[in-house]
């Protein structure tokens, strides 16, 4: 028996003999709408002693990837910050002093009220880094304190693709992948990025579903692929465009669709007439043959629909318009909004759409915009900011360092990394220029030591957070641990500052669950209630919205219908067509640049074991992939005398920096390939901090010159 | 031995995500990558654009296992209900032996100069629950059960692929 105890102890097994409890929160690493995976933390003494998937999760269902799997390793990392810290030393430096809670509170709301009745409310910054769930408190505590200007990563992540909708169909949806004949994916890696989606695609694929992939890499997704579309990177306008002028040539549009519901198909139909298999084969370096396959596949399907990511298509500087030159693809064959097809639905919470309505839209924004000064990025990026709800982030440093067209003076940041910005090393220098800086963060980061004021934040498993999916399934956790220290909840950090910036916020006066409820009323739901289902609940009555709901009252663009030609961009004086341009710096927009920098480079493309610069602590991540390593293909090695595992110094214009390389024939040849985000080289200052897209203001982080040179030792 | 138990492996849809070695060093508190009681290896082949083929290794639970015969102490056992090899790390003297007659690089060796080695985590499985591994896989690929029904499904699998192909002529 004594023996059966220890067995039961050694190998974790839940129950009253081990005193080891199963208590149910969600994984916080990656967050969003394909992730935040449902956990089973297993508890002893008050501690994490091991994690798995939760099983009954709708959204994950048991499965965890190898970053949330070395959760341990995050929450009782030896780097967490378990106190407030005040600087003490110079910026940059490790040089604090813990204070308490109420000082450093007292300390901030000082400043900033002081900034607020000299220069105004706008010269504050509140903002996020990768952080999601804390979003719309965070921007509502920024609002109600006066300031137009909430800053976050999704300057760079994401939004851009939403701009790309909204310029053209004026709203987005995903796949309706359950009832697909054909799948376009367009540079997303699941297995890496989603591991959720895994199953349901392999399982979809093996139900018949064809699948056409497009990327500078061959991935695991390859294998499943019908047609692999291997384009050089930031071509994937061209791409799109030539595909357009098969399917039009072929007569396999949707010429019913098209001619009731979209503006400017002629002129459209004019200029893709260019991009010929064969043109397009020379921009794009895929073969003629493979483009007109991908476009009969995508176009000849019953239900055909496209998966996008976050960035790929985007992380160019001509990514706005490429990414409108997609998803032009999905009218142009009557695939919008449509059963099988990208079907919209509405948003419920934070950037996830179910069948649920909630009030999250009027708790983020009690004030509109046009009440407020302009927003960071407002002159430089007015398509922007008129499509977007939040500030253009990529332009902070800048707006900083001239004071033009007000000065910033403050910044409060829920997790920044000066590693999101290209020329990290100016946003650095932007930093030095504030009054106060204030940031929350987990982990004493090289972004942290900048502060002023460092504010001890927790992890997803000691906090209390609503999280919506679709399926309409919600979750409202409990904490599954104390938070370590003096380490809080985000969201309790915001609603302590509220009492304290924002008094007159009377809802945010009631607390943080009174706000939740107040946003879940129209859905008849309370935190209470929620609090009775620790792994979640579905909705089962939630009302799915129809298909086609631009049958009733039109698109919600400026002419009510799909925009081939975007009315916001000819207003603005930017050509109104998806048109294809090269990426400011390629080896064909600069040739002569290219003698010196041959190489395209891109960053960011993900691994299996990190996420942004979240997991690099991780012992157990960290050994999978320990150094900075570039990918690049065996040709391109060869011809520079490189073998794998080299130390290599990789070139830009900008910058240089050692690193090693990995030989691989899944890459693009002329491409090279690494990961952001590590702390040890600074990926970032390759780039020039205005590399951006003029639409956008994203940065080019996925096309640029480089070189690459053997270390000779 | 009543019945067998077995790991399954299905090569065509391992995605080499790496989830299965981090929840393997979670379930058993390892502090070092070499610890893993499951590596995953991955082999490309052919010119751009190279096929990746990855592979999620750990104790196979051999039924004629070359470390059982080899050790001098007797430390390693099967269970006999399970067919599960298995280390009792009372009496390991450390010698390695099974590390050099292990075809698949399954022993480890812990700081103490023991051997600790992939149980098929059965105390897991004699209480309801997946090994760690199969239980995280994020493309089933991996997966776990008694040898004749693994055995069975992939015959019924692969007649139908059969079946649905010769349809399709």
């Amino acid at each position: 028996m004594a023996l059966n105890k220890t067995l039961l102890k050694i190998n974790k097994i839940p129950g009253d003999e081990t005193g080891i409890e199963i208590k149910k929160t969600i994984c916080g690493i990656c967050e969003g709408s394909t992730t935040s995976c449902g956990v089973n933390a297993y508890i002893k003494d008050g501690r994490v002693i091991k994690v798995e998937g939760m099983p009954e999760f709708p959204q994950n269902q048991g499965t965890l990837c190898a970053k949330g799997n070395a959760s341990r390793q995050y929450i009782y990392n030896k780097e967490r910050i378990l106190a407030p810290l005040r600087r003490v030393g110079k910026r940059g430096s490790s040089d604090f002093e813990e204070i308490g809670w109420d000082e450093a509170y007292d300390t901030i709301a000082e400043k900033l009220l002081q900034i607020k009745a000299e220069t105004g409310p706008e010269s504050v910054v509140f903002g996020a880094g990768f952080t999601k769930w804390l979003r719309p408190f965070a921007q509502r505590l920024g609002i109600s304190f006066g300031s137009p200007n909430f800053a976050t990563e999704s300057s760079t992540c994401f939004f851009a693709t939403e701009v790309a909708a909204k310029l053209t169909y004026g709203y987005w949806g995903g796949p309706d992948l359950s009832n697909s004949g054909c799948l376009l994916v367009w540079s997303k890696n699941v297995f890496f990025s989603a591991t959720p989606l895994a199953k349901k695609l392999i399982s979809a694929w093996k139900n018949g579903l064809k699948i056409i992939e497009v990327s500078p890499m061959a991935t695991h997704l390859t294998r499943y692929a019908d047609v692999r579309l291997g384009l050089r990177p930031g071509t994937d306008g061209a791409l799109a465009l030539g595909m357009a002028h098969i399917i039009i040539k072929e007569g396999l549009h949707d010429a019913k669709f098209v001619a009731e519901w979209t503006t400017g198909f002629d002129e459209y139909t004019a200029y893709v007439e260019k991009f010929t298999p064969e043109k397009t084969a020379a921009i794009t370096g895929v073969p003629a043959s493979f483009i007109k396959r991908a476009a009969r596949l995508y176009a000849g399907a019953n239900a055909s629909s496209i998966m996008t990511s976050a960035s790929p298509t985007v992380h160019h500087t001509n990514g706005v318009q490429n990414h409108r030159a997609i998803i032009a693809l999905c009218g142009l064959t009557g695939n919008f909004d449509r059963p099988g097809g990208n079907y919209v639905v509405p948003e419920t919470w934070n950037h996830v759409g179910t069948g649920v309505t909630t009030r999250h839209h009027e708790f983020t924004f009690p004030r509109s915009f046009d009440e407020m000064p302009p927003r960071v990025g407002a002159d430089q990026f007015p398509i922007w900011t008129s499509l977007i709800n939040e500030s253009q982030s990529m332009y902070l440093p800048q707006q900083i360092l001239s004071q033009k067209p007000y000065p910033i003076r403050g910044l409060v940041a829920f997790g920044y990394n000066h590693r999101m910005w290209p020329g990290s090393d100016v946003f650095l220098k932007a930093l030095g220029k504030l009054d106060i800086f204030v940031d929350i963060d987990l982990f004493m980061t090289d972004t942290a030591r900048q502060a002023d004021i460092v504010l001890p934040a927790c992890s997803s498993f000691e906090r209390s957070q609503l999280h919506f999916y679709p399926g309409n399934h919600v979750i409202y956790t409990q904490p599954a641990i104390d938070p370590l220290g003096e380490s809080k909840p985000d969201s309790e950090i915001i609603f302590d500052l509220a009492k304290r910036i924002a008094p007159d916020d009377d809802l945010m006066q009631h607390g943080y669950e009174a706000c939740l409820d107040w946003v879940l009323k129209p859905a008849g739901l309370t935190v209470e209630q929620l609090k009775r289902h620790p792994s979640g609940l579905t909705i089962s009555n939630a009302s799915m919205p129809p298909y086609r709901k631009y049958e009733e009252g039109g698109f919600p663009t400026p002419t009510g219908k799909m925009e081939f030609v975007s009315s916001l961009l000819r207003q603005a004086g930017i050509q109104p067509l998806p048109v294809y341009n090269e990426p400011a710096l390629s080896p064909h927009s600069e040739p002569v640049l290219a003698e010196q920098f041959p190489l395209v480079l891109g960053t960011g493309t993900r691994l299996p074991m990190y996420m942004h610069s979240r997991t690099f602590r991780n012992k157990w991540n960290r050994d999978l992939h320990p150094h900075p390593t570039i990918t690049i293909g065996s040709r391109d090695a060869a011809s520079r005398g490189i073998s794998d595992l080299d130390d290599v110094i990789l070139a830009t214009p900008r910058s240089s920096m050692q690193v090693k390389a990995r030989v691989t024939d899944t890459i693009c040849p002329g491409v090279v390939n690494i990961y952001h985000g590590w702390s040890e080289i600074e990926v970032n200052h390759l780039f020039e901090p205005d590399y951006l897209d003029p639409i956008s203001g994203f940065p080019g982080f996925k096309s640029l010159l480089c070189e690459v040179k053997k270390v000779l030792h | 031995m009543d019945k067998k138990l077995a790991f399954w492996f299905d090569i065509a849809d391992c995605s080499g995500c790496l989830a299965c070695v981090v929840a393997c060093q979670d379930q058993n508190d390892f502090k070092a990558p070499d610890m893993a009681l499951r590596q995953v290896s991955s082999l490309e082949k052919g010119e751009y654009p190279a096929t990746i083929a990855n592979i999620s290794l750990a104790c196979m639970h051999c039924g004629d296992a070359p470390c059982l015969m080899v050790c001098p102490t007797g430390a390693i056992f099967r269970h006999n209900a399970t067919g599960v090899v298995d280390v009792n790390r009372d009496i390991c003297i450390g010698c390695h032996s099974c590390e050099m007659a292990c075809p698949f690089g399954a022993p480890k060796f812990a700081q103490d100069g023991k051997m600790i080695k992939c149980d098929l985590c059965i105390t897991r499985i004699e209480n309801g629950m997946k090994p760690a591994c199969v239980h995280t896989c994020t493309t089933g690929a991996l997966r776990f059960g008694y040898i004749d029904d693994l055995a069975a499904e992939k015959t019924r699998s692969a007649s139908i692929k059969i079946l649905e192909s010769s349809k399709e002529k």
